[in-house]
Protein backbone atom coordinates (compact mmCIF):
# COMPACT_ATOMS: atom_id res chain seq x y z
CA UNK A 1 0.00 0.00 0.00
CA UNK A 2 3.08 2.29 -0.17
CA UNK A 3 1.99 2.98 -3.70
CA UNK A 4 -0.83 5.25 -2.70
CA UNK A 5 1.48 7.62 -0.87
CA UNK A 6 2.62 8.73 -4.29
CA UNK A 7 -0.85 9.46 -5.60
CA UNK A 8 -0.97 13.04 -6.87
CA UNK A 9 -3.87 13.06 -9.30
CA UNK A 10 -7.46 11.99 -8.95
CA UNK A 11 -6.84 9.51 -11.77
CA UNK A 12 -4.56 7.64 -9.41
CA UNK A 13 -7.38 7.22 -6.97
CA UNK A 14 -10.02 6.44 -9.54
CA UNK A 15 -7.88 3.69 -10.98
CA UNK A 16 -7.33 2.05 -7.60
CA UNK A 17 -9.70 -0.85 -7.20
CA UNK A 18 -9.61 -0.82 -3.40
CA UNK A 19 -10.41 2.89 -3.42
CA UNK A 20 -13.42 2.36 -5.70
CA UNK A 21 -14.58 -0.44 -3.47
CA UNK A 22 -14.34 1.82 -0.42
CA UNK A 23 -16.29 4.62 -2.06
CA UNK A 24 -18.99 2.51 -3.62
CA UNK A 25 -19.66 -0.09 -0.99
CA UNK A 26 -18.07 1.39 2.17
CA UNK A 27 -15.80 -1.61 2.23
CA UNK A 28 -12.59 -0.19 3.67
CA UNK A 29 -10.43 -3.24 3.62
CA UNK A 30 -7.35 -1.29 2.67
CA UNK A 31 -7.65 1.26 5.50
CA UNK A 32 -8.41 4.26 3.29
CA UNK A 33 -10.13 6.19 6.01
CA UNK A 34 -7.16 6.15 8.36
CA UNK A 35 -4.85 6.90 5.50
CA UNK A 36 -6.88 9.96 4.51
CA UNK A 37 -7.08 11.26 8.06
CA UNK A 38 -3.33 10.84 8.50
CA UNK A 39 -2.63 13.69 6.13
CA UNK A 40 -5.05 16.62 5.82
CA UNK A 41 -3.72 17.41 2.37
CA UNK A 42 -4.88 14.08 1.07
CA UNK A 43 -8.45 14.78 2.06
CA UNK A 44 -9.01 17.26 -0.75
CA UNK A 45 -7.92 14.85 -3.45
CA UNK A 46 -9.86 12.02 -1.90
CA UNK A 47 -12.99 14.15 -1.73
CA UNK A 48 -12.72 15.12 -5.36
CA UNK A 49 -12.12 11.56 -6.45
CA UNK A 50 -15.19 10.61 -4.48
CA UNK A 51 -17.32 13.10 -6.38
CA UNK A 52 -16.07 11.66 -9.65
CA UNK A 53 -17.06 8.19 -8.65
CA UNK A 54 -20.45 9.39 -7.49
CA UNK A 55 -21.01 11.02 -10.85
CA UNK A 56 -19.93 7.95 -12.84
CA UNK A 57 -22.42 5.38 -11.67
CA UNK A 58 -23.09 2.64 -14.18
CA UNK A 59 -26.41 0.91 -13.63
CA UNK A 60 -26.15 -2.72 -12.59
CA UNK A 61 -27.32 -5.06 -15.26
CA UNK A 62 -30.74 -6.31 -14.23
CA UNK A 63 -30.73 -9.85 -15.53
CA UNK A 64 -32.62 -12.39 -13.47
CA UNK A 65 -31.17 -15.80 -12.73
CA UNK A 66 -33.76 -17.23 -15.07
CA UNK A 67 -32.75 -15.00 -17.96
CA UNK A 68 -29.15 -15.94 -17.35
CA UNK A 69 -29.97 -19.64 -17.36
CA UNK A 70 -32.01 -19.20 -20.52
CA UNK A 71 -29.16 -17.43 -22.22
CA UNK A 72 -26.66 -20.09 -21.23
CA UNK A 73 -28.97 -22.83 -22.40
CA UNK A 74 -29.51 -21.07 -25.67
CA UNK A 75 -25.76 -20.77 -26.12
CA UNK A 76 -25.21 -24.50 -25.57
CA UNK A 77 -27.89 -25.03 -28.16
CA UNK A 78 -26.08 -22.82 -30.64
CA UNK A 79 -22.86 -24.67 -29.89
CA UNK A 80 -24.47 -28.00 -30.49
CA UNK A 81 -25.99 -26.91 -33.76
CA UNK A 82 -22.72 -25.47 -34.95
CA UNK A 83 -20.75 -28.52 -33.88
CA UNK A 84 -23.14 -30.99 -35.37
CA UNK A 85 -23.51 -29.71 -38.88
CA UNK A 86 -20.04 -30.74 -40.09
CA UNK A 87 -19.89 -33.87 -37.93
CA UNK A 88 -23.04 -35.47 -39.23
CA UNK A 89 -21.66 -35.46 -42.77
CA UNK A 90 -18.53 -37.22 -41.59
CA UNK A 91 -20.57 -39.91 -39.93
CA UNK A 92 -22.59 -40.53 -43.06
CA UNK A 93 -19.50 -40.84 -45.20
CA UNK A 94 -18.01 -43.26 -42.70
CA UNK A 95 -21.03 -45.52 -42.77
CA UNK A 96 -20.92 -45.41 -46.53
CA UNK A 97 -17.31 -46.61 -46.52
CA UNK A 98 -17.92 -49.32 -44.01
CA UNK A 99 -18.34 -52.00 -46.65
CA UNK A 100 -21.27 -54.28 -47.21
CA UNK A 101 -23.02 -53.34 -43.97
CA UNK A 102 -23.18 -49.75 -45.09
CA UNK A 103 -24.54 -50.79 -48.43
CA UNK A 104 -27.35 -52.76 -46.94
CA UNK A 105 -28.24 -49.91 -44.64
CA UNK A 106 -28.21 -47.52 -47.56
CA UNK A 107 -30.51 -49.75 -49.56
CA UNK A 108 -32.85 -50.03 -46.62
CA UNK A 109 -32.96 -46.30 -46.07
CA UNK A 110 -33.53 -45.75 -49.76
CA UNK A 111 -36.29 -48.30 -49.72
CA UNK A 112 -37.94 -46.68 -46.78
CA UNK A 113 -37.59 -43.27 -48.28
CA UNK A 114 -39.15 -44.25 -51.56
CA UNK A 115 -41.93 -46.02 -49.73
CA UNK A 116 -42.74 -42.86 -47.84
CA UNK A 117 -42.32 -40.73 -50.88
CA UNK A 118 -44.79 -42.99 -52.60
CA UNK A 119 -47.34 -42.85 -49.79
CA UNK A 120 -46.90 -39.14 -49.47
CA UNK A 121 -47.33 -38.33 -53.12
CA UNK A 122 -50.31 -40.52 -53.68
CA UNK A 123 -52.17 -40.37 -50.41
CA UNK A 124 -51.76 -37.15 -48.45
CA UNK A 125 -51.10 -33.63 -49.55
CA UNK A 126 -49.27 -32.72 -46.37
CA UNK A 127 -45.77 -33.93 -45.81
CA UNK A 128 -45.38 -36.58 -43.17
CA UNK A 129 -42.71 -34.86 -41.14
CA UNK A 130 -42.96 -37.40 -38.38
CA UNK A 131 -41.81 -40.26 -40.57
CA UNK A 132 -39.08 -38.22 -42.19
CA UNK A 133 -37.71 -37.21 -38.82
CA UNK A 134 -37.94 -40.68 -37.38
CA UNK A 135 -36.04 -42.07 -40.34
CA UNK A 136 -33.49 -39.33 -39.99
CA UNK A 137 -32.92 -39.85 -36.28
CA UNK A 138 -33.72 -43.47 -35.61
CA UNK A 139 -30.23 -44.69 -36.40
CA UNK A 140 -28.55 -42.44 -33.86
CA UNK A 141 -30.95 -42.26 -31.00
CA UNK A 142 -32.46 -45.73 -30.72
CA UNK A 143 -36.02 -44.46 -30.58
CA UNK A 144 -38.98 -46.26 -29.10
CA UNK A 145 -42.37 -45.66 -30.64
CA UNK A 146 -45.78 -45.74 -29.04
CA UNK A 147 -48.86 -45.69 -31.24
CA UNK A 148 -52.29 -45.11 -29.74
CA UNK A 149 -54.81 -47.02 -31.83
CA UNK A 150 -57.36 -47.20 -29.02
CA UNK A 151 -60.13 -44.71 -28.43
CA UNK A 152 -58.77 -43.56 -25.07
CA UNK A 153 -55.73 -41.43 -24.24
CA UNK A 154 -52.62 -43.33 -23.21
CA UNK A 155 -50.05 -42.26 -20.67
CA UNK A 156 -46.35 -42.51 -21.51
CA UNK A 157 -43.68 -42.04 -18.87
CA UNK A 158 -40.33 -40.82 -20.15
CA UNK A 159 -36.97 -41.64 -18.63
CA UNK A 160 -36.54 -38.13 -17.22
CA UNK A 161 -39.74 -38.31 -15.18
CA UNK A 162 -41.83 -36.38 -17.68
CA UNK A 163 -45.21 -37.71 -18.70
CA UNK A 164 -47.05 -37.52 -22.00
CA UNK A 165 -50.76 -38.12 -22.45
CA UNK A 166 -51.08 -39.43 -25.98
CA UNK A 167 -54.47 -38.96 -27.64
CA UNK A 168 -56.07 -41.56 -29.96
CA UNK A 169 -54.67 -41.89 -33.50
CA UNK A 170 -51.41 -40.35 -32.41
CA UNK A 171 -47.87 -41.59 -32.08
CA UNK A 172 -44.81 -40.54 -30.17
CA UNK A 173 -41.20 -41.52 -30.73
CA UNK A 174 -38.81 -41.07 -27.87
CA UNK A 175 -35.47 -42.46 -26.74
CA UNK A 176 -35.42 -45.08 -24.03
CA UNK A 177 -32.97 -42.88 -22.14
CA UNK A 178 -32.27 -39.23 -22.94
CA UNK A 179 -28.56 -38.80 -23.75
CA UNK A 180 -26.56 -35.66 -24.36
CA UNK A 181 -27.47 -32.07 -23.68
CA UNK A 182 -31.07 -32.16 -24.74
CA UNK A 183 -34.24 -34.21 -24.67
CA UNK A 184 -35.90 -34.76 -28.04
CA UNK A 185 -39.15 -36.47 -28.94
CA UNK A 186 -41.21 -36.66 -32.14
CA UNK A 187 -44.96 -36.38 -32.24
CA UNK A 188 -47.56 -37.09 -34.86
CA UNK A 189 -51.07 -36.33 -33.69
CA UNK A 190 -52.03 -34.85 -30.36
CA UNK A 191 -50.56 -35.09 -26.88
CA UNK A 192 -50.43 -33.26 -23.58
CA UNK A 193 -46.91 -32.91 -22.15
CA UNK A 194 -45.88 -32.42 -18.56
CA UNK A 195 -42.16 -31.95 -18.52
CA UNK A 196 -39.90 -32.39 -15.52
CA UNK A 197 -37.76 -29.32 -14.87
CA UNK A 198 -34.15 -29.46 -16.00
CA UNK A 199 -32.67 -26.19 -17.29
CA UNK A 200 -29.46 -27.99 -18.29
CA UNK A 201 -31.36 -30.25 -20.67
CA UNK A 202 -34.05 -28.45 -22.64
CA UNK A 203 -36.89 -30.57 -23.95
CA UNK A 204 -37.80 -30.43 -27.66
CA UNK A 205 -40.93 -31.70 -29.31
CA UNK A 206 -40.74 -32.01 -33.08
CA UNK A 207 -44.24 -32.04 -34.54
CA UNK A 208 -44.71 -31.57 -38.29
CA UNK A 209 -43.15 -28.27 -39.26
CA UNK A 210 -42.97 -27.02 -35.69
CA UNK A 211 -40.36 -27.38 -32.94
CA UNK A 212 -41.38 -26.60 -29.37
CA UNK A 213 -38.73 -26.03 -26.75
CA UNK A 214 -39.32 -26.13 -23.02
CA UNK A 215 -37.44 -26.40 -19.80
CA UNK A 216 -40.20 -27.59 -17.49
CA UNK A 217 -43.86 -26.94 -18.06
CA UNK A 218 -47.10 -28.40 -19.40
CA UNK A 219 -48.62 -27.88 -22.82
CA UNK A 220 -50.56 -29.56 -25.58
CA UNK A 221 -49.56 -30.05 -29.19
CA UNK A 222 -51.89 -31.02 -31.99
CA UNK A 223 -50.09 -31.99 -35.15
CA UNK A 224 -51.93 -34.60 -37.21
CA UNK A 225 -50.35 -35.31 -40.55
CA UNK A 226 -53.58 -34.71 -42.38
CA UNK A 227 -54.62 -31.57 -40.55
CA UNK A 228 -54.06 -28.21 -42.15
CA UNK A 229 -52.78 -26.64 -38.94
CA UNK A 230 -50.39 -27.41 -36.13
CA UNK A 231 -51.42 -26.11 -32.71
CA UNK A 232 -49.42 -25.59 -29.55
CA UNK A 233 -51.25 -24.62 -26.36
CA UNK A 234 -49.48 -23.79 -23.10
CA UNK A 235 -50.96 -24.46 -19.66
CA UNK A 236 -48.12 -23.71 -17.26
CA UNK A 237 -44.61 -22.34 -17.59
CA UNK A 238 -43.13 -21.00 -20.79
CA UNK A 239 -42.35 -22.60 -24.11
CA UNK A 240 -40.57 -21.42 -27.24
CA UNK A 241 -41.78 -22.43 -30.65
CA UNK A 242 -39.85 -22.38 -33.86
CA UNK A 243 -40.43 -23.70 -37.32
CA UNK A 244 -38.55 -26.87 -38.21
CA UNK A 245 -36.82 -24.95 -40.98
CA UNK A 246 -35.65 -22.09 -38.78
CA UNK A 247 -34.65 -24.55 -36.07
CA UNK A 248 -32.36 -26.55 -38.30
CA UNK A 249 -30.79 -23.38 -39.60
CA UNK A 250 -30.40 -22.18 -36.01
CA UNK A 251 -31.89 -18.85 -36.93
CA UNK A 252 -33.60 -17.25 -33.99
CA UNK A 253 -37.20 -16.55 -34.82
CA UNK A 254 -38.64 -18.22 -31.79
CA UNK A 255 -42.06 -17.31 -30.55
CA UNK A 256 -42.49 -17.36 -26.80
CA UNK A 257 -45.74 -18.66 -25.37
CA UNK A 258 -46.96 -18.07 -21.83
CA UNK A 259 -49.71 -19.93 -19.96
CA UNK A 260 -53.03 -19.98 -21.77
CA UNK A 261 -51.51 -18.71 -24.96
CA UNK A 262 -51.52 -20.76 -28.11
CA UNK A 263 -49.91 -20.80 -31.49
CA UNK A 264 -51.28 -22.02 -34.80
CA UNK A 265 -49.01 -22.90 -37.68
CA UNK A 266 -50.84 -22.76 -40.97
CA UNK A 267 -49.12 -25.38 -43.06
CA UNK A 268 -50.37 -24.06 -46.35
CA UNK A 269 -48.80 -20.60 -46.06
CA UNK A 270 -46.11 -21.70 -43.60
CA UNK A 271 -47.05 -18.92 -41.21
CA UNK A 272 -47.42 -18.65 -37.45
CA UNK A 273 -50.36 -17.08 -35.74
CA UNK A 274 -50.16 -16.38 -32.03
CA UNK A 275 -53.40 -16.61 -30.07
CA UNK A 276 -53.21 -14.67 -26.82
CA UNK A 277 -56.78 -15.28 -25.75
CA UNK A 278 -57.62 -18.94 -26.27
CA UNK A 279 -61.20 -18.58 -25.06
CA UNK A 280 -62.07 -16.63 -28.19
CA UNK A 281 -60.55 -19.19 -30.52
CA UNK A 282 -63.18 -21.74 -31.42
CA UNK A 283 -60.96 -24.47 -32.73
CA UNK A 284 -58.76 -24.48 -29.64
CA UNK A 285 -61.31 -23.94 -26.91
CA UNK A 286 -63.62 -26.61 -28.32
CA UNK A 287 -60.92 -29.27 -28.13
CA UNK A 288 -59.79 -28.67 -24.57
CA UNK A 289 -59.18 -32.02 -22.86
CA UNK A 290 -60.21 -32.90 -19.35
CA UNK A 291 -56.63 -32.90 -18.14
CA UNK A 292 -56.30 -29.22 -19.01
CA UNK A 293 -59.47 -28.23 -17.22
CA UNK A 294 -58.94 -30.12 -14.01
CA UNK A 295 -57.31 -28.27 -11.17
CA UNK A 296 -54.69 -30.11 -9.19
CA UNK A 297 -54.77 -27.66 -6.30
CA UNK A 298 -56.10 -29.60 -3.36
CA UNK A 299 -56.91 -28.16 0.05
CA UNK A 300 -57.81 -30.72 2.68
CA UNK A 301 -59.27 -33.09 0.10
CA UNK A 302 -59.75 -36.86 0.68
CA UNK A 303 -57.06 -38.94 -1.04
CA UNK A 304 -59.74 -40.95 -2.79
CA UNK A 305 -60.99 -37.81 -4.53
CA UNK A 306 -57.50 -36.71 -5.52
CA UNK A 307 -56.87 -40.13 -7.05
CA UNK A 308 -60.18 -39.95 -8.88
CA UNK A 309 -59.13 -36.62 -10.40
CA UNK A 310 -55.92 -38.24 -11.60
CA UNK A 311 -57.80 -41.21 -13.04
CA UNK A 312 -59.96 -38.83 -14.98
CA UNK A 313 -57.16 -36.62 -16.20
CA UNK A 314 -54.77 -39.32 -17.38
CA UNK A 315 -57.24 -42.06 -18.31
CA UNK A 316 -55.59 -44.42 -15.86
CA UNK A 317 -56.93 -46.83 -13.28
CA UNK A 318 -55.66 -46.52 -9.75
CA UNK A 319 -55.87 -49.37 -7.29
CA UNK A 320 -55.43 -48.37 -3.65
CA UNK A 321 -56.33 -49.67 -0.15
CA UNK A 322 -59.63 -47.86 0.23
CA UNK A 323 -60.14 -48.77 3.86
CA UNK A 324 -56.71 -47.66 5.02
CA UNK A 325 -56.85 -44.35 3.17
CA UNK A 326 -60.41 -43.56 4.07
CA UNK A 327 -59.58 -40.89 6.59
CA UNK A 328 -56.64 -39.33 4.79
CA UNK A 329 -56.91 -35.75 3.60
CA UNK A 330 -54.19 -33.88 1.76
CA UNK A 331 -53.39 -30.27 0.95
CA UNK A 332 -51.10 -30.00 -2.02
CA UNK A 333 -50.61 -28.36 -5.40
CA UNK A 334 -49.84 -30.80 -8.19
CA UNK A 335 -50.28 -28.54 -11.17
CA UNK A 336 -47.27 -28.44 -13.45
CA UNK A 337 -46.04 -31.87 -12.29
CA UNK A 338 -45.69 -34.91 -14.53
CA UNK A 339 -47.76 -37.91 -13.50
CA UNK A 340 -44.95 -39.87 -11.77
CA UNK A 341 -44.09 -36.74 -9.80
CA UNK A 342 -47.72 -36.29 -8.77
CA UNK A 343 -47.89 -39.87 -7.54
CA UNK A 344 -44.59 -39.56 -5.72
CA UNK A 345 -45.77 -36.42 -3.92
CA UNK A 346 -49.05 -38.04 -2.94
CA UNK A 347 -47.33 -41.14 -1.56
CA UNK A 348 -44.88 -38.99 0.35
CA UNK A 349 -47.69 -36.87 1.79
CA UNK A 350 -49.58 -39.96 2.92
CA UNK A 351 -46.40 -41.11 4.60
CA UNK A 352 -45.90 -44.49 6.25
CA UNK A 353 -43.62 -45.67 3.41
CA UNK A 354 -46.44 -45.54 0.91
CA UNK A 355 -45.37 -46.30 -2.64
CA UNK A 356 -46.77 -46.78 -6.10
CA UNK A 357 -46.15 -48.98 -9.11
CA UNK A 358 -47.20 -48.28 -12.63
CA UNK A 359 -47.82 -50.69 -15.45
CA UNK A 360 -49.24 -49.10 -18.59
CA UNK A 361 -52.39 -47.33 -17.52
CA UNK A 362 -52.68 -49.43 -14.34
CA UNK A 363 -51.40 -47.80 -11.16
CA UNK A 364 -51.23 -49.51 -7.79
CA UNK A 365 -50.70 -47.64 -4.55
CA UNK A 366 -49.37 -49.58 -1.59
CA UNK A 367 -50.07 -47.98 1.76
CA UNK A 368 -50.85 -48.80 5.35
CA UNK A 369 -52.77 -45.57 5.89
CA UNK A 370 -51.64 -42.07 6.66
CA UNK A 371 -49.80 -40.65 9.65
CA UNK B 1 -0.86 -6.66 2.57
CA UNK B 2 -0.35 -9.70 0.43
CA UNK B 3 -3.53 -11.15 1.84
CA UNK B 4 -5.55 -8.05 1.02
CA UNK B 5 -4.10 -7.96 -2.40
CA UNK B 6 -4.95 -11.57 -2.81
CA UNK B 7 -8.57 -11.00 -1.86
CA UNK B 8 -8.84 -8.07 -4.21
CA UNK B 9 -7.51 -10.11 -7.07
CA UNK B 10 -8.97 -13.53 -6.49
CA UNK B 11 -11.46 -12.73 -9.22
CA UNK B 12 -8.62 -12.36 -11.67
CA UNK B 13 -6.79 -15.49 -10.58
CA UNK B 14 -9.96 -17.43 -10.75
CA UNK B 15 -10.65 -16.22 -14.27
CA UNK B 16 -7.33 -17.53 -15.50
CA UNK B 17 -7.89 -20.90 -13.92
CA UNK B 18 -11.37 -21.10 -15.45
CA UNK B 19 -9.96 -20.07 -18.82
CA UNK B 20 -7.41 -22.89 -18.72
CA UNK B 21 -10.12 -25.36 -17.72
CA UNK B 22 -12.37 -24.12 -20.49
CA UNK B 23 -9.59 -24.59 -23.00
CA UNK B 24 -9.21 -28.14 -21.74
CA UNK B 25 -12.89 -28.76 -22.48
CA UNK B 26 -14.45 -28.21 -19.06
CA UNK B 27 -18.12 -27.34 -19.59
CA UNK B 28 -18.52 -26.17 -16.02
CA UNK B 29 -15.73 -23.63 -16.38
CA UNK B 30 -17.41 -22.35 -19.52
CA UNK B 31 -20.75 -21.99 -17.75
CA UNK B 32 -19.17 -20.23 -14.78
CA UNK B 33 -17.43 -17.68 -16.98
CA UNK B 34 -20.61 -17.25 -18.97
CA UNK B 35 -22.65 -16.51 -15.88
CA UNK B 36 -19.97 -14.24 -14.48
CA UNK B 37 -19.71 -12.00 -17.53
CA UNK B 38 -22.88 -12.35 -19.56
CA UNK B 39 -24.62 -9.46 -17.76
CA UNK B 40 -21.63 -7.15 -18.14
CA UNK B 41 -21.30 -7.99 -21.81
CA UNK B 42 -24.99 -7.45 -22.49
CA UNK B 43 -24.75 -4.08 -20.79
CA UNK B 44 -21.68 -3.14 -22.81
CA UNK B 45 -23.33 -4.34 -26.02
CA UNK B 46 -26.53 -2.47 -25.30
CA UNK B 47 -24.56 0.72 -25.02
CA UNK B 48 -23.88 0.48 -28.76
CA UNK B 49 -27.27 -0.48 -30.04
CA UNK B 50 -30.93 -0.20 -29.12
CA UNK B 51 -31.63 -3.69 -30.50
CA UNK B 52 -31.47 -5.76 -27.33
CA UNK B 53 -32.24 -9.04 -29.09
CA UNK B 54 -29.45 -8.64 -31.59
CA UNK B 55 -27.04 -7.93 -28.78
CA UNK B 56 -28.10 -11.06 -26.90
CA UNK B 57 -27.52 -13.04 -30.05
CA UNK B 58 -24.19 -11.41 -30.54
CA UNK B 59 -22.92 -12.09 -27.01
CA UNK B 60 -24.12 -15.68 -27.22
CA UNK B 61 -22.36 -16.08 -30.55
CA UNK B 62 -19.14 -14.83 -28.97
CA UNK B 63 -19.39 -17.54 -26.32
CA UNK B 64 -20.36 -20.12 -28.92
CA UNK B 65 -17.20 -19.40 -30.89
CA UNK B 66 -15.08 -19.43 -27.76
CA UNK B 67 -16.23 -22.96 -27.01
CA UNK B 68 -16.01 -24.25 -30.53
CA UNK B 69 -12.57 -22.79 -31.14
CA UNK B 70 -11.34 -23.33 -27.59
CA UNK B 71 -8.31 -25.25 -28.80
CA UNK B 72 -6.95 -22.26 -30.65
CA UNK B 73 -7.55 -19.70 -27.89
CA UNK B 74 -4.59 -17.85 -26.48
CA UNK B 75 -3.30 -18.99 -23.09
CA UNK B 76 -2.56 -15.58 -21.71
CA UNK B 77 -5.55 -13.32 -21.84
CA UNK B 78 -7.24 -11.08 -19.34
CA UNK B 79 -10.56 -12.82 -19.68
CA UNK B 80 -12.80 -9.84 -19.01
CA UNK B 81 -10.92 -7.56 -21.39
CA UNK B 82 -10.87 -10.27 -24.03
CA UNK B 83 -14.61 -10.85 -23.80
CA UNK B 84 -15.42 -7.14 -23.92
CA UNK B 85 -13.19 -6.83 -26.93
CA UNK B 86 -14.81 -9.80 -28.73
CA UNK B 87 -18.28 -8.41 -28.18
CA UNK B 88 -17.32 -4.96 -29.41
CA UNK B 89 -15.60 -6.32 -32.52
CA UNK B 90 -18.60 -8.42 -33.39
CA UNK B 91 -20.97 -5.49 -33.01
CA UNK B 92 -18.74 -3.31 -35.18
CA UNK B 93 -18.72 -6.03 -37.82
CA UNK B 94 -22.49 -6.42 -37.70
CA UNK B 95 -23.14 -2.71 -37.90
CA UNK B 96 -20.74 -2.27 -40.77
CA UNK B 97 -22.42 -5.10 -42.61
CA UNK B 98 -25.83 -3.55 -41.99
CA UNK B 99 -24.52 -0.25 -43.22
CA UNK B 100 -23.23 -1.81 -46.40
CA UNK B 101 -26.61 -3.33 -47.00
CA UNK B 102 -28.39 -0.11 -46.16
CA UNK B 103 -25.99 1.80 -48.40
CA UNK B 104 -25.41 4.37 -45.69
CA UNK B 105 -22.44 6.67 -46.21
CA UNK B 106 -20.86 6.55 -42.81
CA UNK B 107 -18.56 3.65 -42.06
CA UNK B 108 -17.58 4.99 -38.66
CA UNK B 109 -17.06 2.66 -35.80
CA UNK B 110 -19.84 2.23 -33.28
CA UNK B 111 -20.99 4.93 -30.89
CA UNK B 112 -20.97 4.44 -27.16
CA UNK B 113 -24.40 5.53 -25.97
CA UNK B 114 -24.36 4.62 -22.30
CA UNK B 115 -24.95 7.48 -19.85
CA UNK B 116 -23.37 7.59 -16.44
CA UNK B 117 -25.82 8.24 -13.65
CA UNK B 118 -25.52 9.77 -10.19
CA UNK B 119 -25.04 7.59 -7.14
CA UNK B 120 -27.83 9.30 -5.22
CA UNK B 121 -27.87 6.89 -2.34
CA UNK B 122 -24.39 7.75 -1.17
CA UNK B 123 -24.96 11.52 -1.05
CA UNK B 124 -26.61 13.23 1.84
CA UNK B 125 -26.04 16.97 1.45
CA UNK B 126 -27.37 19.29 -1.22
CA UNK B 127 -24.12 20.95 -2.13
CA UNK B 128 -22.59 17.60 -2.98
CA UNK B 129 -25.67 16.67 -4.98
CA UNK B 130 -25.33 19.84 -7.03
CA UNK B 131 -21.62 19.29 -7.60
CA UNK B 132 -22.03 15.67 -8.55
CA UNK B 133 -24.94 16.31 -10.85
CA UNK B 134 -23.00 18.97 -12.66
CA UNK B 135 -19.99 16.72 -13.03
CA UNK B 136 -22.26 13.98 -14.25
CA UNK B 137 -23.61 16.22 -17.01
CA UNK B 138 -20.12 17.12 -18.14
CA UNK B 139 -19.16 13.45 -18.24
CA UNK B 140 -22.15 12.53 -20.32
CA UNK B 141 -21.49 15.11 -23.02
CA UNK B 142 -17.95 13.86 -23.56
CA UNK B 143 -17.17 12.50 -27.01
CA UNK B 144 -18.23 8.87 -27.32
CA UNK B 145 -14.73 7.41 -27.30
CA UNK B 146 -13.57 9.37 -24.27
CA UNK B 147 -16.64 8.25 -22.40
CA UNK B 148 -16.09 4.65 -23.42
CA UNK B 149 -12.47 4.82 -22.29
CA UNK B 150 -13.57 6.14 -18.88
CA UNK B 151 -16.17 3.39 -18.63
CA UNK B 152 -13.66 0.67 -19.41
CA UNK B 153 -11.07 2.06 -17.04
CA UNK B 154 -13.08 3.10 -14.02
CA UNK B 155 -16.01 0.74 -14.22
CA UNK B 156 -14.31 -2.39 -15.47
CA UNK B 157 -10.85 -1.56 -14.14
CA UNK B 158 -9.04 -2.29 -17.41
CA UNK B 159 -5.54 -0.91 -17.94
CA UNK B 160 -4.51 1.32 -20.81
CA UNK B 161 -3.06 -1.52 -22.89
CA UNK B 162 -6.33 -3.39 -22.70
CA UNK B 163 -8.38 -0.29 -23.50
CA UNK B 164 -6.15 0.49 -26.47
CA UNK B 165 -6.70 -3.02 -27.81
CA UNK B 166 -10.46 -2.77 -27.43
CA UNK B 167 -10.72 0.65 -29.06
CA UNK B 168 -8.26 -0.46 -31.71
CA UNK B 169 -5.83 2.43 -31.13
CA UNK B 170 -2.25 2.55 -29.85
CA UNK B 171 -1.25 2.97 -26.22
CA UNK B 172 -0.55 6.67 -26.51
CA UNK B 173 -3.92 7.48 -28.08
CA UNK B 174 -5.78 5.54 -25.42
CA UNK B 175 -3.84 7.28 -22.70
CA UNK B 176 -4.57 10.65 -24.32
CA UNK B 177 -8.26 9.88 -24.56
CA UNK B 178 -8.46 9.28 -20.85
CA UNK B 179 -6.24 12.16 -19.89
CA UNK B 180 -8.03 14.67 -22.08
CA UNK B 181 -11.40 13.64 -20.70
CA UNK B 182 -10.30 14.31 -17.16
CA UNK B 183 -8.38 17.52 -17.81
CA UNK B 184 -11.17 19.16 -19.79
CA UNK B 185 -13.81 18.29 -17.32
CA UNK B 186 -11.82 19.37 -14.32
CA UNK B 187 -11.11 22.72 -15.90
CA UNK B 188 -14.72 23.48 -16.59
CA UNK B 189 -15.99 21.91 -13.45
CA UNK B 190 -13.71 23.83 -11.09
CA UNK B 191 -14.84 27.17 -12.47
CA UNK B 192 -18.43 26.13 -12.12
CA UNK B 193 -18.04 24.65 -8.69
CA UNK B 194 -16.65 27.95 -7.40
CA UNK B 195 -19.60 29.72 -8.92
CA UNK B 196 -21.96 27.20 -7.51
CA UNK B 197 -20.59 27.58 -4.04
CA UNK B 198 -20.98 31.35 -4.19
CA UNK B 199 -24.57 30.90 -5.27
CA UNK B 200 -25.32 28.39 -2.57
CA UNK B 201 -23.83 30.72 0.02
CA UNK B 202 -26.21 33.46 -1.03
CA UNK B 203 -29.21 31.15 -0.73
CA UNK B 204 -28.31 30.23 2.79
Amino acid sequence: MKKRNKYREIEDFLADESFRLWMRSKNDMAGWEDWTLDHPKRAKLVEEARLWLLAMKVPEHDLTQEQLDDALQNTWLKIEQKEQSPKRENKLIKVWNDGWFGKIAAVLVLGLLSFYAYTNYFTAANTDFYQEQIVAHAEADGLLEQINNSNKPQIINLSDGSSVLLQPKSKLSYPKVFMGNERKVYLSGEAFFEISKNPQKPFFVHANEVVTKVVGTSFRIKAYTNDSDVEVLVRTGKVKVNSEKAYSKSSQKEIVLLPNQALRFERKNQTFKKITDITTDKSISSSVRSIEQLSFDFTDIPVSQILKTIELAYSVEIDYPKQELKKCHLTTSLNDQPLPEKLKIICKSIGNNSSYTMNGNQITILSKGCN
Amino acid sequence: MSLKNHILHTGVLDDNKLWQDLKAGDEKAFSTLFKRYYGNLIQYGNSFSPHAEKIQDCVQDVFTDIWIYRNSLSDTVVVKAYLLSCVRKRIVRLQQRDKVFNKATSMDAVTFLLDFSVEQQLISDELTVAKVEHLNKLLNILPSRQKEALFLKYHHGLNIDEIAAILNVNYQSASNLLHRALVNIRKEWNINVTLLMVLMMNWV
